[in-house]
């Protein structure tokens, strides 16, 4: 599996594999690129051309009538962008939901995980297919779970905080708890399979080192930090590099189908803010120059992933 | 990393015998897990069978079950035509990942090209762009070639898939090269290669692949929202949203509406957990 991913992370680690996979020695021969062709296609069709036109349509001023031209207007857009506080709250609230994800795909689920490794048998089998049942479920069916658990009048939530005399919360029609909320749904979705992940990776560690380090007379919290940590460090990078560069992502469909990026835009992150702009404004010239902002934003995190899992992922041969 | 080590039910050796209370403690941090995972489930499904004149009830289960609340999303929305819908679109696309990303991978497993890694790092990139960057010209090029309003549009964009193409690789590479080296001296062509020796030994990195790509394609949100116009071409997820839209607070019918958008995969999910389970494990977050 971490090797999938890892090839994700970029082309740079795949020239390794490249050389190491055994094939035979050929001339050009048209064969491998009508087996390529299909995909290849595909992939320019509706990725990279998408992409390059997203940068010419950038300079543009356009609203996306097929009849209304197209008007050149240099760097105007992304000017203007970067004057609006529209930007800068969407970027702020990026970083919210970034930060507020991380708790529940990545801290909670390893110490989870790791309290828990002792749980053998049935017991096990059960919780495994419990906790990995939202994972599947479709982002807008877990948008209309929640919006009917926390509703403001009868959901369970409200009625169980009110009978603890706790009051009633909008959350989600409270600016100061709206956010907090999609990013509790994001993460719903997320912690038991994180959990699962880190159950698996830290079930994979060779029991003889814990073995020796017991008879050297290591305490259980030193075992943790020296041997389990290090050993995990590569799942650990793999979520946080996932959370980092998806977690936006995640959050986009409760946005859309629970606040709309309300009250006061609280809740709008950039690709909320990129598909504002897009269908509901229709400025293609702003939508686009916000999306290569955002998509050259990703690119360097996801460099700085990469080298970091390079530089700190510790992997057991 | 495999998930063989999940399915281990030896004690760990290292585990020394440990008091009542940490065995308590390690129960009760699963319990809330799984409390927290499965109830909202739960609740949608028993608020769903709540007659009209309960739904505000907090009894765990309903006094007089029914299914009224079905029936009336069934007159509201063409749910029975979009489950069709999204099964056929799901179908399809799961089925073309599989043949693109076979395709792909054994081209990549099979020669040795100067421009394997560009290749390579191209399809691996793709996976970094976001949805949301190039959707206006996806929108515009589907507009223009007449996809707009149709299944076809949802399937065509998710024929072929970086994740596809890169599991479907990594388990090709996998396979014997003696034997294709063999099959190829005996001078069988490349495709009855592929056709009769790679596919029937890629089962389950195939089976794994076309469960992910049939569940996100069910789950898929942004692009039938996008491209659909009229609800009979539509797909659950808007049929969804459209409910919610329309009849927000009625809570009953909603809970039913979601329940079943999301039926099936739960079905899916009981026949084969523990397939789905390996599958999203193996291959990672989709």
């Amino acid at each position: 599996m971490t090797d999938i991913q890892a090839e994700v992370a970029g082309p740079a680690l795949t020239k390794k594999a490249a050389e190491r996979s055994k094939m035979t020695r050929e001339g050009f021969t048209i064969s491998p690129w009508l087996y390529l062709a299909p995909a290849l296609i595909l992939l320019m069709i509706w990725t990279y051309i998408p992409l390059a036109e997203t940068f010419r349509l950038s300079f543009y001023q356009w609203n996306m009538l097929p009849t209304s031209p197209q008007r050149f207007v240099g760097l105007l857009n992304y000017q203007r962008l970067l004057a609006l506080p529209e930007m800068r709250n969407a970027l702020w609230n990026t970083l919210c939901y970034t930060i507020g994800l991380f708790p529940m795909s990545v801290i909670i689920p390893l110490f989870v995980a790791i309290w828990t490794q002792d749980l053998g048998g049935r017991a096990r089998t059960i919780y495994r297919s419990m906790i990995f049942v939202p994972m599947i479920i479709a982002p807008v069916v877990a948008a209309v779970l929640w919006r009917w658990l926390l509703n403001e009048d009868q959901g369970l939530v409200t009625l169980a905080l009110d009978s603890l005399g706790l009051g009633r919360v909008g959350f989600l029609t409270d600016p100061l708890y709206a956010l907090p909320t999609l990013t509790w749904i994001t993460g719903w979705k997320l912690i038991g399979f994180s959990t699962l992940l880190f159950s698996a990776a830290n079930a994979g560690i060779n029991p003889s080192y814990i073995e020796a380090a017991r008879i050297d007379g290591a305490s259980r919290w030193r075992i943790i930090c020296d041997i389990r940590l290090p050993l995990l460090s590569p799942t650990i990078l793999l979520l946080s590099m996932m959370t980092v560069l998806f977690g936006a992502q995640w959050s986009f469909a409760y946005i859309n189908v629970l606040t709309n990026g309300g009250p006061l835009k609280s809740t709008t992150n950039i690709f909320y803010l990129l598909w504002e702009y897009g269908f509901q404004t229709l400025s293609a010239g702003w939508s686009s120059a916000a999306g290569m902002i955002a998509f050259a934003g990703f690119a360097v995190l996801a460099a700085m992933c990469m080298w970091l899992t390079k530089r700190f992922a510790f992997y057991d041969n | 990393m495999t998930t063989d080590a999940l399915d281990d039910h030896r004690p760990s050796r290292s585990a020394p015998t440990r008091g009542f209370g940490r065995k308590f403690g390690v129960h009760a941090v699963m319990v809330v897990l799984s409390f927290v995972s499965i109830f909202p489930i739960y609740w949608m499904i028993v608020t769903s069978l709540r007659p009209e004149n309960e739904t505000f009830s907090t009894a765990l289960w309903p006094s007089h079950p029914t299914f009224d609340n079905y029936l009336f999303v069934l007159t509201r929305v063409p749910m029975l035509q979009m489950l069709f819908n999204t099964t056929l679109v799901s179908a399809a696309t799961a089925l073309l990942q599989v043949v693109t990303g076979m395709f792909a991978a054994y081209a990549l497993v099979r020669w040795r090209m100067r421009l394997s890694s560009v290749v390579h790092g191209l399809i691996a990139l793709s996976w970094l762009v976001p949805f949301q960057v190039t959707m206006i010209p996806n929108y515009v090029l589907a507009s223009r070639i007449g996809l707009l309003d149709t299944l076809t549009g949802l399937v065509v964009p998710n024929a072929a898939h970086a994740f596809a193409i890169l599991l479907l690789y990594h388990a090709m590479r996998a396979f014997p090269t003696e034997v294709l080296e063999a099959a190829r001296m005996d001078g069988a062509r490349s495709f009855r290669i592929l056709w009769q020796i790679v596919t029937p030994n890629m089962g389950a990195p195939i089976a794994s692949l076309s469960i992910i790509a049939f569940i996100s394609a069910w789950n898929e949100y942004f692009w039938p929202l996008l491209l659909s116009r009229k609800p009979e071409n539509s797909v659950v997820q808007i049929g969804l949203q459209m409910f919610m839209t329309q009849e927000g607070n009625l809570w009953g019918p909603l809970m039913a509406a979601a329940a079943l958008a999301s039926l099936p995969i739960l079905l899916i999910y009981l026949v084969l957990q523990r397939h789905v389970i390996e599958s999203f494990m193996k291959s990672g977050i989709r």
